[in-house]
């Protein structure tokens, strides 16, 4: 497989767009959503798959990321959009991309869109909390946080810093406490979408959870849903 | 089990640098290896990681099996601090392991200003600072780069350099010291005295140093009948079947250089008067089109890059550019790869074929006149005249390009009032002749002048020059600032206070190692910052060691003065060296090696593909 192959491919009439799903796990999640964007455009362009480029003064392969995800978050449910003008097989296209990833990065589908990807209303979070779980009643605490309002906090945004109730983004939440404290909730997602770390900043602040050094967190994207809540596609 | 890694990730600017996992990284199993490499840089991840030189040897490494060499870099302030606090020592990329559990620590030495961060990630590797102090168990510190032809600064602190290009001889280093481990001969003195026998390989524990009474160096003695005098520097002698990395690391974060860096050919021809690189690098030696091309291809279909930069001193200098643009050219169009080269001389290259390339992806054009008048150019042996840069400009501005920038030093040889006034007025001029070229753009022209404080280096006809005192470096930035008046022209100039160091460093002998010693107990690092950068800590450190940095940096070497770095040989010699600066003084030119050779001494080291009367396959 090469960066060269697709030159001998078949040339499609018309691009066709093609929709790609995509985890960014381990020490990928420390890479910005701007670093993402060089990376895979050079992952396209290594794996030989036949992506259309922009025209113009500095042509690249046209990309669409799905939501931007921050920095410390972990995902296993990316999607990005391109377009190929070439024929492959979408099977021979996940092949191609897992070639030139390594597994914190892997590629679970490739198809041609039915939807589009401004339709993602909600987004489901699990925050892993390993903190001193022996107080028995620290869920119900969290919980407690989490579904009284108002929860006031400084939100930053292109327009500067203010306040609103982070609970206005909330759909759901639930909190299970084992050996560690899980978090499972679902935002609303788009525009000004509320960044989960604020949640994990909540606890620090109002709870004085993850204050120690030997207390630490990780934040799985596990969901991307419609407006009805069905599932992402 | 909370998870320490990810707690100081989340807290740190910029994570990325220290997070690894990088496509390409070689991972390998630690126990079935013979000997663990750390091969250090000693600046940020983004810097290390464009570092055309570091790729090729870790490369070149672990293409042996039995040998594992990763990377490290030096970690910014806010990760340092982490990493004391928490008392983590100083971890190499690939496997996280510490640094100080390894067999052989390499730091390569880009400028004189990383020295500090060398120690400071020796310390946070738990690894004395002193060779004389570390035990049997301690890893092996080697250097190598640039700053290893002048390594005395770092003679206490290093066990040995590797001289000049390292492909071969850091494997030949690696592999005699896997073979005295696996058959029990290994001892650290046992080891350092046999690799003093490799060749480019130099060990300043085994060389007496003795000094004269005004604080010259009176001589260099060898502790051993069976070590050479005089280590001279490895050269790969044919380019083409030199080790070339084809499956280079791709950085996660954006570096430095971020695209391919294709190394044309080794050396340069024009031997300019103050430059180290292009006298050190000597002789020429050139790859073919033809390789080059697969090359290219090889990095495209690896790396994913849409733009190849080719890569050398003087990229015009190559004998066969056409040809390889052409060849380069038959395929990047449709990859969609853009070619650029940078710094091109127009005198002596296609202007149809310059279409077809872009300079750089910018609007901007670079020139190097480096000083204001023709007198002061041809005692620098800079061969450009006013009419190549302007003819070059006019080029750039029918092309559309409407911001030229242009780069001198000050403080050279020889300099008087009269060559300042030149280096304003050759930016006037340019501002003139885009005013003058019918068909230029129809925004206004803009020219930055960068102007650097002159640094003797080592190995140069400038060797014994001394630098212009910090006063004088001052007051002609100043004189020169009051000289620009045109709006659209924009003076920079560099730090004379961090050009006075960087000379001091450059020209050290071994007693300089206690005013790094002292630097580093000031907390110093990151030097080439100048977020960090205090000239009143270095002066402290100076005056610390009992150390005077004019002795160093101001001073003019006497003609049969023992020069320090004298006991490397880059091939070029100190007779050459000499001619060269009295014909610098009568502002006489030397002809480039390929208009004509001027017996430098580089041939002795052979080498194809090259200008050299005795080189095989002579270009
Ligand atoms: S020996 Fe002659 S041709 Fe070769 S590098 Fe020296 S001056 Fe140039």
């Amino acid at each position: 497989m090469s960066a060269f192959d697709k030159q001998k491919m078949k040339p499609l009439k018309d691009p066709i767009p093609m929709r790609l799903k995509f985890r960014k796990v381990g020490d990928l999640q420390y890479i910005s959503h701007l670093d993402l964007q060089r990376v895979m455009s050079r992952i396209i362009v290594r794996s030989g798959i036949p992506a259309w480029y922009t025209q113009g003064f500095n042509p690249h392969a046209k990309m669409t990321f799905a939501l931007p995800l921050s920095v410390g978050t972990q995902s296993i449910c990316e999607f990005i959009d391109i377009k190929i003008d070439r024929e492959i097989p979408t099977s021979e296209i996940l092949d191609r991309l897992n070639a030139q990833v390594t597994e914190d990065m892997k590629f679970s589908a490739a198809y041609v869109p039915t939807t589009k990807l401004a339709q993602i209303a909600w987004v489901s979070y699990e925050i892993n909390i390993c903190t001193d779980t022996s107080d028995g009643t620290l869920a119900d605490k969290v919980k407690g946080l989490l579904t009284t309002r108002p929860l006031i906090m400084k939100k930053r945004s292109k327009s500067g810093e203010r306040e609103v109730d982070i609970l206005d983004y909330f759909k759901s939440v639930t909190v299970e406490q084992g050996e560690t404290l899980t978090l499972r909730v679902m935002l609303r997602a788009g525009e000004g979408s509320l960044n989960p770390e604020m949640i994990v900043t909540a606890l620090r602040d109002r709870l004085g959870l993850l204050a120690t050094a030997e207390e630490s967190y990780t934040i799985m994207r596990t969901g991307v849903y419609f407006e009805d809540g069905r599932e992402f596609e | 089990m909370s998870d320490k890694r990810s707690v100081l990730l989340k807290s740190v600017s910029k994570p990325g640098r220290y997070s690894g996992g990088e496509y390409g990284q070689i991972i390998k199993n630690k126990k079935a290896v013979n000997a663990r490499f750390a091969f250090c840089f000693p600046d940020t991840y983004e810097i290390g990681m464009s570092n055309l030189g570091v790729r090729i040897l870790y490369g070149a490494l672990n293409e042996q099996d039995d040998i594992w060499c990763e990377r490290v870099y030096a970690p910014w302030d806010d990760m340092e601090a982490k990493m004391r606090a928490e008392n983590m020592p100083l971890t190499a990329h690939e496997s996280g392991d510490p640094v100080g559990e390894f067999d052989i620590v390499a730091f390569t030495l880009q400028y004189e200003l990383c020295y500090t961060n060398v120690l400071n990630m020796l310390e946070l590797a738990n690894i004395p600072l002193l060779a004389a102090d570390r035990g049997e168990d301690a890893p092996i510190i080697i250097g190598g780069g640039p700053c290893a032809y002048n390594a005395e600064p770092l003679a206490d602190f290093f066990d040995c350099f590797s001289i000049g290009e390292g492909e071969e001889n850091l494997v030949e280093f690696t592999r005699l010291y896997i073979k005295m481990k696996l058959d029990h001969t290994y001892t650290r003195a046992g080891f350092l005295h046999e690799a003093a026998k490799i060749g480019g390989i130099y060990v300043p524990s085994l060389y007496e140093v003795t000094y004269n009474g005004d604080g010259t160096v009176k001589s260099y003695e060898p502790k051993f009948d069976d070590i050479p005098r005089r280590v001279t520097k490895r050269i790969m002698k044919d380019m083409d079947k030199a080790y070339f990395p084809k499956k280079p690391v791709m950085p996660y974060i954006e570096t430095v250089h971020d695209r391919i860096m294709l190394e044309v050919y080794r050396g340069c021809i024009r031997g300019c008067r103050f430059c180290q690189a292009g006298m050190v690098y000597r002789p020429v030696r050139e790859k073919t089109p033809e390789v080059l091309c697969d090359q290219a291809k090889c990095l495209f279909e690896a790396t994913g890059y849409d733009e190849i930069s080719l890569s050398s001193l003087s990229i015009s200098d190559y004998s066969r550019l056409p040809e390889l643009c052409n060849l380069l050219l038959e395929w990047t169009p449709e990859s969609m790869v853009s070619l650029s080269l940078p710094s091109l001389r127009v005198d002596n290259f296609s202007r149809e074929l310059m279409e077809k390339v872009e300079s750089v992806r910018s609007s901007s054009l670079t020139f190097a006149p480096e000083a204001g008048t023709q007198r002061l150019r041809d005692v620098i042996n800079k061969n450009v005249t006013e009419e190549d840069l302007m003819r070059t400009v006019t080029t750039a501005f029918e092309g559309g390009k409407t911001s030229v920038k242009l780069y001198f030093m000050q403080g050279l040889p020889t300099e008087t009032e009269e060559d300042l006034d030149g280096i304003a007025a050759l930016a006037e001029s340019v501002i003139h002749q885009f005013y003058q070229t019918p068909n230029r753009p129809k925004r206004a022209p803009q020219v930055t002048i960068s102007v650097a404080c002159f640094v003797p280096k080592p190995f140069t006809p400038f060797q014994w020059e001394a630098q212009d005192d910090l006063e004088t470096l001052l007051a002609k930035q100043e004189y020169l600032y009051q000289k620009i008046t045109d709006r659209k022209i924009k003076y920079n100039h560099h730090d004379a206070q961090v050009s006075r160091v960087e000379a001091a460093l450059a020209r050290g002998d071994r007693r300089m190692s206690a005013a790094l010693l002292e630097a580093h107990r000031l907390g110093m690092r990151f030097d080439a910052w100048s977020e960090f950068f205090s000239y009143e800590n270095w002066l402290r450190a100076f005056e610390g060691a009992g150390l005077d940095m004019a002795f160093y940096a101001n001073r003019r070497f006497g003609d049969d003065e023992i020069l320090p770095w004298e006991i490397i040989d880059c091939g070029v010699t100190r007779e050459f060296f000499a001619r060269e600066r009295e014909k610098a003084y009568a502002a006489k030119t030397t002809k480039n090696c390929r208009e004509q050779c001027s017996a430098c001494g580089a041939n002795k080291l052979g080498g194809e593909r090259s200008w050299c009367p005795n080189a095989k396959n002579p270009l």
